[in-house]
C-alpha cells in the first residue's frame, strides 16, 4: 500500500484518466468502436475481438461517469454511445443490438431483485416466476398455438393491445407477488429463501403442465402449450414508416439489410427496453429515497427494531415483493413480444439466480452497481463464455492456423465447450463476491442528506409538544390499515 | 391516567416470566421499574410494546386498549422505546435513523413516492426540518451524516432516545439507557431524559439498574422480582422496604439498597 | 454391573430402541399414508364433489387402483424415504450447529452418486462385476463414496462458509449457492473429460444379484363389487440394500451422537458455541465433524439413490435435495429423528402422488413435484418448528 508521502507513481493510462479525463473517455469508447468498426465475422479472431470491443463499449457510460469531467460533457458522451454508436453497430450487426436489448431486459429485473433484496434484504430464489408471469399472460393471449380453447371462445387479444398487456403484466406480476408474499413474510432469512425457491419451481412446474386441463379425454384444452413452449407470439404492430425509416437510414449509410422487417423490431425494443428501463431505474431511485425505502432499510437492518419504529412490516414487506414482481412483469411481457416464444426453459431456476448473480456482483441496494452487473454478468453469459466456444472451434476447423495448433485444439473434447459452463463460472463468482467482496462492484452508498437551511432555523424552535396535537403533513395513518 | 396494565401474565413454555402485574403511570411522570437480573422487567416492556403478546392481562393506554395490535400499531399509538442493547439501524446515517422513527406520522403512498407528488416533497421537507430539532435536542446535529455504527457509545444510546422521540409519542419507554455509562455521563443523561418530560412532555418509564440514576430522577419506582410486583411508591419508600432490600441483597442481609 | 449387563444396556439403548424407532416410524406413516391414500380413493371415486379438474379418466375406479396398488406405494415410499432421511440428516446436522441452510449438500449428495458409479465402472472394467461378491461391491461403493464426500463437505466448510461465519445470515447462503452451481458444473466438466459424457448409467444390470432377485412380500387376491382383485408387491434387491443400508447408517449416526464424546461435543456446539468453547470444546473441530458426518451420509445417500433409479447426472441434485430439505423441515429442522420421520412420510407421499396423478386426465404425472414444494410450503406456514420441533421465541 503506498503512503501518503509516497504517492504511488501512475501508470501512463492513470495520468492520462486524472491529467485529461475527457480525452481518456472520447478514447476509450473510440477505441472499443474503431475495433468493433474493423473486425468482420469471416476473421479466426473475431469472437475474441468482439467480446473484448463490446463489453467495453458498453461500460464505457460507467467509466466516463467515474472520470471527473464536466456532467454536460458526460452526459452527452453517454448519449452518443447509446443513441449512435449502439445503433449504428445494431444495424451493421444486429447480434450487438440483441445482447444490448438482453441487457436492458436483464438490468430492468435486476432492479426489480434488487428492491426485495437489496433494499428490503428478503432474499427470493424464485424472482424468474414473476418473469413468467408476464412472459406467459402475452404469450397465451396472442400466440395461436396455446389458446386452442380461447380461440374457440375468440378471446384472443390483437397486436395492439400489446401496451395495455404491459400494464397486465405488471398488475398481475404484482398480484404474484403479494400472493407468494402474503403467507412467507412471518418467514426469516433462509426459510424464506427457500420457499420463494419453491414457488419460482411450482410456477415452472405448473406452466410445464398446463397443456390440458380438460377432464374429460375427448378434449383437450391447451393453456401454455406445456414444455414445447408458446411460438408465434405476436409483437405489436409497427407503422409502415418506421420500417421505411430503418431502410432510408441503412441506404444512407450503405448498409445492405436482408431482413427490414427482424432489424426494426430489434430497434424497437432496443428503444423500448432503455425507456422501460430507465423509468424503472428512476421508480427504484425514487423508491429508495423515500419513507418507503428508509422504511425497507430498517427492516434490512433490523426487524424488531424497525416494528417498533412504527414500521408495518406486514405491508412493508408485501410492497417490496409486489413492486419488485412488477418489474419482472413488465420484462416479460416484453420478452414474449420480442423473443415471439416462451418456453418454461427460459423461467428455470438457473435464470433465478442469474439474475441474483447480476444483483450480487454489482452490489445489492445498488442501481448504478445493478445495471453495470447486468452489463457485466449478461455479456460474460451471452457473449462472452459463447465466443470462446466459437473460438475454440474456429482454431479446430481453420487452414490458418499451424496442423499442432489445429491438433491440439481438436484434443480439446467438445463437452468442455465454455458455453456450457455457466453455472461453472457463476458459482465461483457467487463465492468470491461473497468471501472477499460482499457489497458489490459498486455498493450503495448511504447518502449524504442535506438537511438544508430548515435545519439551522430549527435551532430556535422547540419540539413540538406531545400534548399538542400535531399538524401539518404529520397525518397519522390509520393504524387500522397496518395487518 | 395514561398507562394501566392489569393482570399481566406472560408464559414461555413452562417459565412464567410475568405473573401478575398491576401497573399504573400518571401523564408527564418520570417512573422507573427496578428489580434483579431475570425479574422480568424487559419482558414487561416487551409486552407494553407488542414484541410480545401476553398470556392473559389488558393494557389501556390513553384510553385505548393495547392488546392485540402489533409493534407499529402501539408505536403509532403513542408508546416508543429503546433497546437494553442498542437497536440501532446500523448502517444508516444518524440523520436516516431519526428519520425511520417518524414512520409511523408520516404519509406513506407508492403514488406520491413515484410521482413525486408535491405533498411528497412538502412533507420530506417537514420530516428534515424535525430530524433537525430533534438531532439539536439529542446534541447530533453536526454527526447527522454518520453512519450510527461508528459513534461512540454515548452518542449511540442519545441517538436512540431521538429515534424514539420521532414519532412525537405520549410515552417513552427506556430499557437501561445509562448501562455502560460512567458516572458523569449517567449524570447527563438523567438530565437527557427530564428535559424529555420538561420540555417535550413526554412521560418516561425506564428501567434501570443504576440505583444513583433511579433514586434520582423517578418519581415512582416499581420492583418486579420472580416476575412479581413486589413494591411499589416513592423512592424513599422502596428502598426502606425489607422485600425490595431482600430481593436485591438476598435473605437475612441489612443495609441499603442504594449502593448496588 | 456385569460387563454381560453392560453390553445388554449398550445394546438396548444404541441398537433396539433405534430400531424400535424406526419401525414405529414406519408402521405409524404407512398407516396414515394408506389411510390418506383410500381417504382420496374414495372421495374421488365418483365424481360427486364437481370439481372437474378432479376427475378420473372414464372406467376408472379410483379406489380400486389404490387398493392394488398400496403395497407397491408403501414398498417404493418407504425405499425412497430411506433416501430422503439420509440427505435430510446432512441438511438437519448442519443447520442444528450452525443455524444456516447448507444449499450445496445436495450437490455432496450429487457427488456421492457420481462416485458410487466410478466404483462401479471400476470393476466393471476389470471385469470383476459379475464374479465378486456383491457385499463387497456394495460395501465399496458405499464407503468410497462416504469418505469423498465426507471430506468435500468439510472442505466446502473451509473455503466457502468459515470465512464468512460472522457475516449477515444471507452472505454464507449465497455463497452455498455458488458452490452447488460450481459443483454440477465442476462434476459435469471431469465426467466430460473422462467419459466424453455426463449422464451416467448405473450398470446394475451386470450384477446379477442387484437386477434378477426379487422377495414377494404380498401376493393375494381380495374380493372388491364382485370381482377378485390382486393385490401383489414384492421387493428388489436393490431397495433391499437401499433399507439396509440406511437402517445401519442411522444406527451409527444415533450412536455417534448420543453415545460418543465427539457427539456430545457436537451437541453442546449445536446448543451454544460460546458457551461450548468456554468449556475447551474444539468449535471449528466440531464443525468440520458435524460437515463430515453430513457429507458422508450423503455420499452414501447418493449410491443408494443410484443404485434405486439407476441413472445419475450433475444436475440430480436439486430435487431430491429440495424434498430432502422439506423432509427436514416436516420433521423439525435441527432434529435427528425429525429428519428421518419427515423423510419417511415425504417418500410416501410422494410414492402416492406419482401413482395416483396419472388417473387424473386434467392433472397428469407432471405435478408430481410440485407436492413436495406445497408441503414445504404448508409446513412453514402452520408448524414451522416441524413435527418433532419445539416453537421457539424469538429473544429481544
Amino acid at each position: 500500500m503506498a503512503t501518503q508521502e509516497q504517492p504511488r507513481p501512475l501508470n501512463p493510462v492513470q495520468s492520462l484518466a486524472v491529467r485529461q479525463p475527457v480525452i481518456a473517455g472520447v478514447l476509450f469508447i473510440a477505441i472499443a468502436t474503431g475495433i468493433l468498426l474493423i473486425i468482420t465475422r469471416q476473421q479466426l479472431l473475431f469472437p475474441f475481438w468482439s467480446s473484448i470491443a463490446f463489453p467495453m463499449l458498453a461500460v464505457s457510460p460507467f467509466i466516463v461517469f467515474a472520470l471527473k469531467i464536466p456532467t454536460r460533457i458526460k452526459l452527452l458522451l453517454v448519449l452518443v454511445v447509446i443513441l449512435l454508436i449502439i445503433p449504428y453497430l445494431g444495424l451493421k450487426d444486429s447480434f450487438y443490438l440483441e445482447l444490448a436489448v438482453q441487457i436492458g431486459i436483464f438490468a430492468a429485473m435486476a432492479m426489480g431483485l434488487n428492491i426485495v433484496v437489496g433494499f428490503a434484504g428478503l432474499l427470493d430464489l424464485g424472482y424468474i416466476a414473476f418473469f413468467a408471469v408476464g412472459a406467459y399472460l402475452w404469450g397465451i393471449f396472442a400466440s395461436k398455438e396455446g389458446d386452442t380453447y380461447i380461440n374457440q371462445i375468440h378471446a384472443v387479444t390483437t397486436p395492439e393491445s400489446f401496451y395495455l398487456f404491459l400494464f397486465g403484466g405488471i398488475a398481475l406480476a404484482a398480484i404474484a407477488g403479494i400472493l407468494l408474499g402474503l403467507p412467507v413474510l412471518r418467514l426469516k432469512g433462509d426459510y424464506l429463501a427457500i420457499v420463494t425457491l419453491g414457488f419460482g419451481e411450482m410456477i415452472r412446474v405448473l406452466v410445464s403442465n398446463l397443456s390440458n386441463i380438460s377432464s374429460d379425454p375427448t378434449i383437450t384444452i391447451n393453456i401454455t402449450n406445456g414444455a414445447q413452449g408458446l411460438s408465434g407470439i405476436a409483437s405489436p404492430p409497427l407503422p409502415q414508416f418506421v420500417f421505411d425509416a430503418v431502410g432510408g437510414i441503412a441506404n444512407l449509410l450503405g448498409i445492405k439489410i436482408g431482413n427490414i422487417e427482424g432489424i426494426t423490431y430489434q430497434f424497437f425494443f432496443y428503444f423500448l427496453v432503455l425507456f422501460i428501463g430507465l423509468i424503472a431505474a428512476l421508480i427504484a431511485a425514487r423508491l429508495d429515497n423515500s419513507p418507503i425505502g428508509r422504511a425497507w432499510t430498517a427492516i434490512r437492518e433490523d426487524e424488531i427494531a424497525a416494528r417498533a419504529m412504527g414500521v408495518p412490516l406486514v405491508r412493508m414487506k408485501l410492497l417490496a415483493f409486489a413492486t419488485g414482481a412488477s418489474f419482472a412483469g413488465a420484462m416479460g411481457v416484453i420478452y414474449a413480444a420480442k423473443q415471439t416464444f416462451v418456453s418454461p426453459e427460459s423461467f428455470s431456476f438457473n435464470q433465478s439466480i442469474f439474475i441474483l448473480v447480476i444483483v450480487i456482483v454489482g452490489g445489492m441496494g445498488s442501481i448504478r452497481g445493478v445495471v453495470l452487473g447486468a452489463v457485466a454478468v449478461t455479456l460474460l453469459n451471452l457473449q462472452i463464455l459463447p465466443n470462446l466456444s466459437l473460438l475454440l472451434n474456429s482454431f479446430k476447423n481453420s487452414n490458418e492456423v499451424s496442423a499442432s495448433v489445429q491438433n491440439f485444439f481438436k484434443s480439446i473434447p467438445s463437452q468442455l465447450e465454455p458455453a456450457k459452463y455457466q453455472r461453472f463460472v457463476f458459482g465461483i463468482l457467487l463465492v468470491l463476491m461473497m468471501i472477499y467482496r460482499p457489497a458489490g462492484i459498486l455498493p450503495a452508498s448511504r447518502r449524504k442528506l442535506e438537511i438544508d437551511e430548515q435545519m439551522g432555523k430549527a435551532k430556535d424552535e422547540a419540539l413540538p409538544r406531545s400534548d399538542v396535537e400535531p399538524e401539518g403533513p404529520f397525518i397519522t395513518e390509520d393504524p387500522n390499515n397496518a395487518a | 391516567m395514561l398507562l394501566e396494565a392489569k393482570g399481566i401474565v406472560k408464559k414461555f413454555g413452562g417459565l412464567t416470566a410475568v405473573q401478575g402485574v398491576d401497573y399504573v403511570q400518571e401523564p408527564r411522570s418520570i417512573d422507573a421499574i427496578i428489580g434483579p437480573n431475570g425479574a422480568g422487567k424487559t419482558t414487561f416492556f416487551n409486552i407494553l410494546t407488542g414484541i410480545y403478546k401476553p398470556t392473559s392481562g389488558t393494557l389501556t393506554f390513553n384510553g385505548k386498549s393495547l392488546v392485540g395490535l402489533s409493534p407499529d400499531q402501539i408505536n403509532a399509538a403513542g408508546i416508543s422505546r429503546t433497546f437494553q442493547n442498542i437497536r440501532l439501524f446500523n448502517d444508516m446515517t444518524v440523520l436516516e435513523n431519526i428519520m425511520v422513527g417518524m414512520h409511523s406520522r408520516l404519509r406513506v403512498n407508492l403514488i406520491d413516492t413515484i410521482f413525486r407528488l408535491p405533498r411528497f416533497g412538502s412533507q420530506e421537507v417537514e420530516v428534515r426540518r424535525k430530524a433537525g430539532q430533534i438531532l439539536d435536542f439529542i446534541s447530533l446535529t453536526d454527526k447527522a451524516n454518520e453512519i450510527s455504527r461508528n459513534l461512540p457509545y454515548g452518542d449511540q444510546r442519545r441517538l436512540e432516545i431521538g429515534r424514539a422521540l420521532a414519532s412525537d409519542p405520549k410515552l417513552i419507554l427506556l430499557d437501561e439507557p445509562t448501562a455502560g455509562m460512567n458516572p458523569q455521563e449517567s449524570v447527563e443523561a438523567m438530565g437527557l431524559f427530564r428535559r424529555v418530560r420538561d420540555e417535550l412532555g413526554i412521560t418516561v418509564l425506564l428501567i434501570e439498574h443504576d440505583m444513583r440514576v433511579v433514586m434520582g430522577i423517578s418519581e415512582r419506582i416499581t420492583v418486579l422480582d420472580y416476575g412479581q410486583k413486589i413494591a411499589e411508591g416513592d423512592p424513599l419508600t422502596v428502598r426502606q422496604n425489607p422485600r425490595v432490600v431482600e430481593a436485591y441483597l438476598g435473605r437475612g442481609s441489612a443495609g441499603s439498597a442504594g449502593d448496588k | 454391573m456385569s460387563a454381560w449387563q453392560r453390553a445388554a444396556n449398550w445394546t438396548l439403548l444404541y441398537v433396539l430402541r433405534p430400531l424400535g424407532q424406526i419401525a414405529l416410524f414406519i408402521v405409524l406413516s404407512a398407516l396414515i399414508m394408506s389411510a390418506l391414500a383410500l381417504t382420496i380413493g374414495f372421495v374421488l371415486r365418483t365424481p360427486w364433489h364437481g370439481i372437474s379438474a378432479l376427475k378420473t379418466y372414464p372406467n376408472i375406479d379410483l379406489l380400486r387402483q389404490v387398493i392394488t396398488q398400496l403395497p407397491n406405494m408403501l414398498v417404493d415410499g418407504i425405499t425412497i424415504g430411506f433416501v430422503y432421511a439420509m440427505i435430510a440428516l446432512g441438511y438437519t446436522l448442519v443447520y442444528g450447529v450452525l443455524k444456516f441452510v447448507n444449499f450445496a449438500h445436495s450437490e455432496v449428495f450429487m457427488v456421492g452418486g457420481v462416485v458410487g458409479y466410478e466404483v462401479m465402472q471400476f470393476f466393471s472394467s476389470a471385469k470383476q462385476l459379475q464374479t465378486m461378491s456383491p457385499v463387497l461391491l456394495i460395501l465399496a461403493m458405499l464407503l468410497t463414496s462416504m469418505v469423498i464426500c465426507g471430506l468435500l463437505a468439510v472442505a466446502i466448510e473451509r473455503l466457502a462458509y468459515k470465512p464468512l461465519r460472522n457475516a449477515p445470515r444471507l452472505v454464507p447462503l449465497i455463497s452455498a449457492i455458488g458452490v452447488s452451481f460450481f459443483l454440477q458444473d465442476f462434476v459435469r466438466a471431469i465426467e466430460a473429460l473422462a467419459r466424453n459424457q455426463f449422464n451416467l448409467s448405473y450398470p446394475t444390470s451386470d450384477v446379477p444379484l442387484l437386477s434378477n432377485v426379487r422377495f414377494p412380500l404380498i401376493n393375494t387376491q381380495i374380493l372388491w363389487n364382485g370381482e377378485m382383485v390382486p393385490v401383489a408387491t414384492s421387493i428388489n434387491m436393490n431397495s433391499v440394500i437401499v433399507i439396509i443400508s440406511a437402517i445401519l447408517m442411522l444406527i451409527g449416526l444415533n450412536y455417534f451422537v448420543n453415545g460418543t464424546k465427539l457427539g456430545k461435543g457436537i451437541r453442546a456446539v449445536s446448543q451454544d458455541q460460546g458457551t461450548a468453547s468456554l468449556m475447551g470444546i474444539n468449535v471449528n473441530l466440531m464443525i468440520s465433524l458435524t460437515f463430515l458426518v453430513g457429507g458422508a451420509l450423503g455420499g452414501a445417500a447418493g449410491v443408494l439413490f443410484g443404485l434405486k433409479t439407476g441413472k445419475i447426472t450433475p444436475y440430480i441434485g436439486f430435487i431430491p435435495g429440495l424434498k430432502a430439505f422439506t423432509a427436514a423441515v416436516l420433521g423439525g429442522i435441527g432434529n435427528v429423528t425429525g429428519a428421518l420421520l419427515g423423510g419417511i412420510l415425504l417418500g410416501l407421499l410422494e410414492a402416492f402422488f406419482s401413482s395416483l396423478l396419472p388417473y387424473f386426465p386434467a392433472l397428469g404425472s407432471g405435478y408430481s413435484d410440485i407436492f413436495a414444494f406445497a408441503i414445504l410450503i404448508l409446513i412453514l406456514i402452520f408448524r414451522p418448528a416441524g413435527l418433532l420441533g419445539k416453537k421457539v421465541d424469538e429473544k429481544v
